[in-house]
């Protein structure tokens, strides 16, 4: 099962995972702010996540990690 | 060779500026800027330059101020708040004619409004802003790449005219990663400084740098130099590209984030079979007012489409420039939100349908 975790203090909340990614379960979230004053992204059903790791490649600033 | 990297608009803007010989950096963080601070916090030490984190961004203007009177290539940076708090010592480098570099990463206003990229900052960088007749040289990037060469190219203009050189980016602009290719040799032109406040070495009398001037004759003449060197600023600084202007019938005027908008809309306007050009200021000021002015001639121009990330601002001197020749039309965003490509269409759509 693949986990994806993201370094929430370095997202500038821009949403390119959210675009790419294949299962939809990308979301940058509104209720939440980190220390630079955006919304990090945030995955809304880990279950679903299938490790593609397009959201990892995509992001410019290195915020997302998967794990397999 | 020429090396190519993919970096932060941000910290590209910090690594040109050392290019450049700036070993003195005074800043207070900001978001959407504060990449600038952390790459000069990292980079001063190794080269033995001077960072200073500021006690705000009143301190940080006026360390800058201090710095170029001693002839030091010098910058700092901030955000469309933390620029309102500096405009006092924008004037006061402008009274004393000292070369400084200064960068503004605007966000969404007024008040502390958002961190989100907005274009808003205009009339308080093209006009003045701070106190008394003066002028800064705008320059509006477009790109990473631009960051690069166009803060390396600010320095050397900032020494030239002994003037306060403003870039003026974007939120998208300092956050955005693309590849940047780095030259071996900077273009660093040297100035001559001997105006600079660095003891008396020997001479009999010692420099003074200084805007205060209480008898009026004297300072009517210091502001009459002042305009005439703002004038030859106009009349050999002047920058832009031009795009598709030929057989254009609706021209796009666009500076910043926003033309890289209205580039894309250009292709998909072909497409339609609307025929669609732009002019990309790349100075603010000097504006490139002739030029426009020009195109607004052209036979087959029927439109001007102004798009900006504000209520309008830049769309008043492209009115000036145009002068009534041709209509002028409008469509902005605020608050932080990116006009789409289509929304920009349906305005040209709108505009070539007359209905505007």
């Amino acid at each position: 099962m693949a986990r994806v975790t993201f370094r929430d203090d370095r997202c500038k909340g821009c949403g390119l995972c959210v675009s790419v990614c294949p299962k939809k379960i990308l979301l940058v979230d509104k209720d939440r702010l980190n220390s630079k004053g955006y919304h990090p992204v945030v995955c809304v059903d880990q279950s679903a996540c299938i490790g593609c790791t397009f959201c990892a490649v995509q992001c410019p600033d290195s915020v997302i990690t998967v794990e397999k | 060779m020429a090396k190519r990297v993919l970096m932060k608009g941000n910290e590209v803007i910090a690594e040109a500026a050392i290019r450049a010989g700036c070993r003195q950096y005074f800043g207070y963080p900001i978001t959407p800027q504060t990449e600038v601070m952390h790459y000069m916090a990292k980079r001063m030490v190794q080269i033995g330059g001077s960072f200073v984190q500021a006690e705000s961004e009143v301190a940080a203007i006026n360390m800058v101020y201090g710095a170029s009177s001693a002839g030091a290539r010098v910058l700092t940076s901030s955000s469309s708040p933390g620029i309102s708090l500096k405009q006092e010592g924008f004037s006061y480098i402008a009274g004393a004619e000292l070369p400084a570099v200064v960068v503004n990463i605007v966000r969404a206003g007024p008040g502390l409004g958002g961190i989100l990229p907005a274009q808003g900052d205009y009339f308080q960088a093209t006009k003045g802003g701070g106190h008394g007749d003066y002028r800064n040289i705008v320059i509006a990037p477009a790109s990473v790449q631009e960051l690069y060469e166009l803060t390396v190219e600010a320095f050397n203009l900032a020494d030239k005219y002994r003037m306060l050189v403003l870039i003026l980016g974007d939120g998208t602009l300092g956050q955005m990663m693309e590849p940047v290719l780095f030259r071996d040799e900077e273009p660093i032109v040297t100035y001559d400084k001997s105006w600079a406040t660095t003891g008396r070495a020997g001479k009999a009398e010692h420099n003074t740098i200084t805007s205060i001037y209480i008898d009026p004759d004297q300072l009517e003449m210091k502001n009459r130099e002042l305009q005439a060197k703002y004038q030859v600023v106009s009349e050999h600084e002047v920058r832009f590209e031009t795009m598709n202007i030929e057989g254009a019938e609706i021209v796009f005027t666009a500076f910043g984030t926003c033309s890289r908008i209205c580039r894309n809309v250009i292709r998909q306007a072909a497409e339609l079979g609307i025929k669609v050009g732009m002019i990309r200021p790349i100075t603010l000021w000097p504006f490139p007012s002739e030029e426009i002015a020009r195109i607004a001639a052209l036979p087959q121009v029927k439109a001007f489409l102004d798009i900006e990330l504000n209520a309008g601002q830049m769309v008043e001197d492209v009115r000036l420039a145009v002068n009534g020749v041709k209509p002028v039309h409008f469509f902005g965003r605020m608050g932080g939100n990116l006009p789409t490509q289509k929304e920009i269409l349906e305005q040209l759509i709108a505009i070539q349908k007359g209905e505007q």
